[in-house]
């Protein structure tokens, strides 16, 4: 298969023939010939401004076919340059519009083409369309998430759980329904850092509505989200902080995180002060995430007996902190601590 | 003769080389320049030119001027050969004295005869290839690196277009990155500045939720207190106004004949209705005889009444009518 993946590329026409001539290889029943015919369309293609060339109704409804081709190079070849295609906005809105997603869902469960098709979905989800498009592929998406294998790569699972979490922030309820918290749980403590921060994404973007965030205190999420905290990694920590700012609106879930004994975290982390002007501005969410979860811990009595001791520390911060919107963040923070009923 | 030559050409101690054009030698004969044939000038026999020389009818090899070495060398060589008839060495002529320079004349020139026969028996050699002799003029040319093709600047468009075209495409490639990598940039920033507001509303949401249970469940406590109150202010209330309620009841009842005597009830329900309605039907029975009595009396009365109301009509027409009027009125 590695032989027929190198074949060497058919012959190129000059100028606007190329295209069409090549489309007409594709028609051909040989199997070789339409992988070599395939290969130069690619380079082809991802010439800068001739992507969207190929752009015309009979072209894609072509691709369409040898999507459902027996021959899995043929196939993969096909989302390869479909995945060259989506890189123009008008490739993107023309694949949305010619329906490729039905053929593109079946083919999620292809091995070699697996990875490509995350790719393309993901580049899909940069509209608000395909992200309602994506939509329709989320029972199929949680289906799979439930019966997971263990031996896909990495990658492929961090682009998969990428790909949930533009689901789930497109529509957080029909997710929860399907019961997406209870899937997801497990990935929050799978080994690889990767996994861990993409699974932590994804809950964040659940824990949104309201149902999302008493579910995530149900299950039980909150351990291992307090565990991702502790890493160096700080898209990890971007993202634990996001879940337990999320989750700590419900007083069940404010209660689970001063068990977890979260505060002193969250505290070392919003008080934290790099010199680099580059750091701080990569900081800036983590830091507002660290804060908005103080204040939601704040308005229990026991954190906010406890922030009280650090009053200090936290006003000091404020003061020194040259952004507005940090500003803000703390002193309504400090708002909620210094509050008397 | 080769010898001079070369030594005349040094004459003067220094090389000099000369050329001319071949030019055709003008008959001195005619006239240098006719009007008529102004292009074309005849040239004469060369050898009947005065000013050549065609050499001496005798055959003495001709003296011309020599310089006094040579002149030296020559002379002596010359008279040494005539004494001795074979080669000797070069003597300088210096250490010789007069008889050097004698030279001596004779008519007869040197001669030397050769002869040249092919041999009868040898194969005729091939003819030698005819080349024609050249006429014309030599031409030559040479062309030199940089005349025809400068590589430099030939290859200077082609170096233009294929990096142009080389930085063009990186570059579009490049910002299609850039395009894709800005909308993400662009939705994770909108994910960032949503993340940033959506926490506190979530958060004031809750807490205005909680507050509001709180202020429904301290109504509900304070109207339960309050119905409790009332409740048992009612009871006191109650309680009291129920304390004379029973004397009260009891009197009303005894008021009302609702405690009795029951030998007494019985005689007055049963005894005497009897004894009233006995009375009551005899006391019925006077009253009816004396109806029927009034009656028959008044039946009387109205009979003779009749009969004078009818006298009086028959007299109604004379004048005792109002006399009898009166006694009707009566």
């Amino acid at each position: 298969m590695s032989r027929d993946s190198d074949a060497p590329p058919a012959p190129v026409a000059f100028g606007r023939w190329a295209v069409p001539l090549l489309a007409e290889q594709l028609r051909l029943p040989g199997r070789d010939v339409r992988l070599r015919a395939l290969a130069a369309l690619i380079d082809v293609l991802r010439q800068p401004l001739r992507g969207p060339e190929a752009l015309t109704e009979g072209f894609l409804q072509q691709l369409k076919v040898l999507l459902e081709d027996e021959d899995p190079c043929v196939r993969a070849k096909v989302c390869q340059l479909l995945h060259v295609l989506a890189a123009h906005t008008c490739g993107r809105q023309a694949l949305l519009a010619a329906s490729f997603l039905p053929p593109l869902s079946q083919l999620l469960e292809d091995p070699p083409c697996r990875r490509t098709v995350f790719l393309l979905l993901s580049r899909l989800s940069l509209h608000s369309s395909g992200r309602v498009s994506l939509l329709t592929l989320l029972p199929k998406l949680m289906k799979k998430l439930q019966e997971e294998e263990e031996e896909e790569e990495d990658e492929v699972q961090v682009l998969f759980l990428s790909l949930l979490r533009c689901c789930f922030q497109a529509d957080p309820e029909a997710a929860l329904r399907s019961d997406a918290v209870a899937l997801l749980a497990p990935k929050l403590s799978n080994g690889a850092l990767n996994i861990c921060k993409a699974a932590a994404a994804a809950m964040m973007a659940l824990s949104v509505p309201m149902g999302g965030k008493v579910e995530v205190c149900d299950q039980k999420v909150l351990p291992a989200v307090a565990a991702l905290l502790q890493e160096e990694d700080e898209e990890a920590q971007l993202n634990a902080t996001g879940v337990i700012m999320f989750a700590a609106v419900t007083t069940a879930g404010k209660l689970q995180c001063l068990h977890l004994n979260v505060l002193p975290v969250l505290l070392k982390l919003a008080c934290d002060r790099h010199e680099d002007e580059d750091m701080r501005r990569r900081r800036k969410p983590l830091v507002m995430n660290s804060v908005r979860g103080l204040t939601m811990l704040a308005e229990t009595p026991e954190g906010r007996r406890l922030l009280q001791d650090q009053l200090p520390l936290l006003r000091r911060t404020s003061e020194e902190e040259e952004d507005v919107d940090i500003q803000r963040v703390f002193e309504t923070a400090i708002q909620v601590v210094t509050f008397t009923p | 003769a080769a010898a001079r030559d070369r030594f005349q050409k040094m004459d003067g101690g220094r090389m000099y080389v000369f050329s001319s054009r071949p030019r055709v030698v003008e008959d001195p004969w005619k006239p240098r320049w006719s009007p008529s044939e102004r292009m074309q000038q005849k040239h004469g026999n060369i050898m009947r030119d005065p000013r050549v020389f065609r050499g001496i009818a005798s055959s003495q090899p001709l003296k011309f001027a020599v310089s006094p070495v040579l002149f030296l060398y020559l002379s002596h060589n010359q008279s040494r050969r005539s004494k001795t008839g074979q080669e000797e060495m070069f003597s300088p002529p210096f250490g010789s004295h007069a008889e050097s320079y004698l030279e001596e004349l004779s008519d007869i020139p040197e001669v030397k005869e050769t002869e040249c026969q092919t041999d009868a028996f040898l194969d005729r050699p091939e003819t030698p290839l005819f080349l024609a002799a050249k006429t014309g003029k030599d031409a030559a040319t040479q062309i030199y690196e940089g005349d025809l093709f400068d590589f430099e600047e030939e290859v200077q468009p082609i170096l233009e277009i294929l990096v142009g075209k080389t930085l063009e495409q990186s570059l579009l490639e490049v910002m299609e990155e850039e395009e894709l990598a800005a909308l993400m940039a662009q939705q994770r920033a909108f994910l960032e500045r949503r993340n940033n507001e959506l926490p506190e509303v979530h958060r004031l949401e809750e807490q205005e939720r909680r507050r509001r249970e709180e202020r429904v469940q301290q109504r509900r406590a304070l109207e339960e207190e309050k119905e409790v109150a009332e409740k048992i202010a009612a009871r006191a209330l109650t309680q009291q106004q129920l304390a004379d309620l029973v004397p009260s009841v009891l009197a009303s009842l005894r008021r009302e004949g609702y405690f009795y005597d029951p030998v007494e009830r019985g005689e007055a329900t049963h005894f005497f209705p009897r004894l009233m309605d006995d009375v009551e039907s005899i006391l019925q029975k006077n009253c009816r005889v004396r109806e029927l009595l009034d009656g028959q009396t008044l039946c009387f009365i109205c009979c003779s009444l009749w009969f004078g109301n009818l006298v009086c009509f028959w007299f109604s027409n004379l004048e005792c009518g109002p006399c009898l009027r009166v006694v009707q009125t009566e």
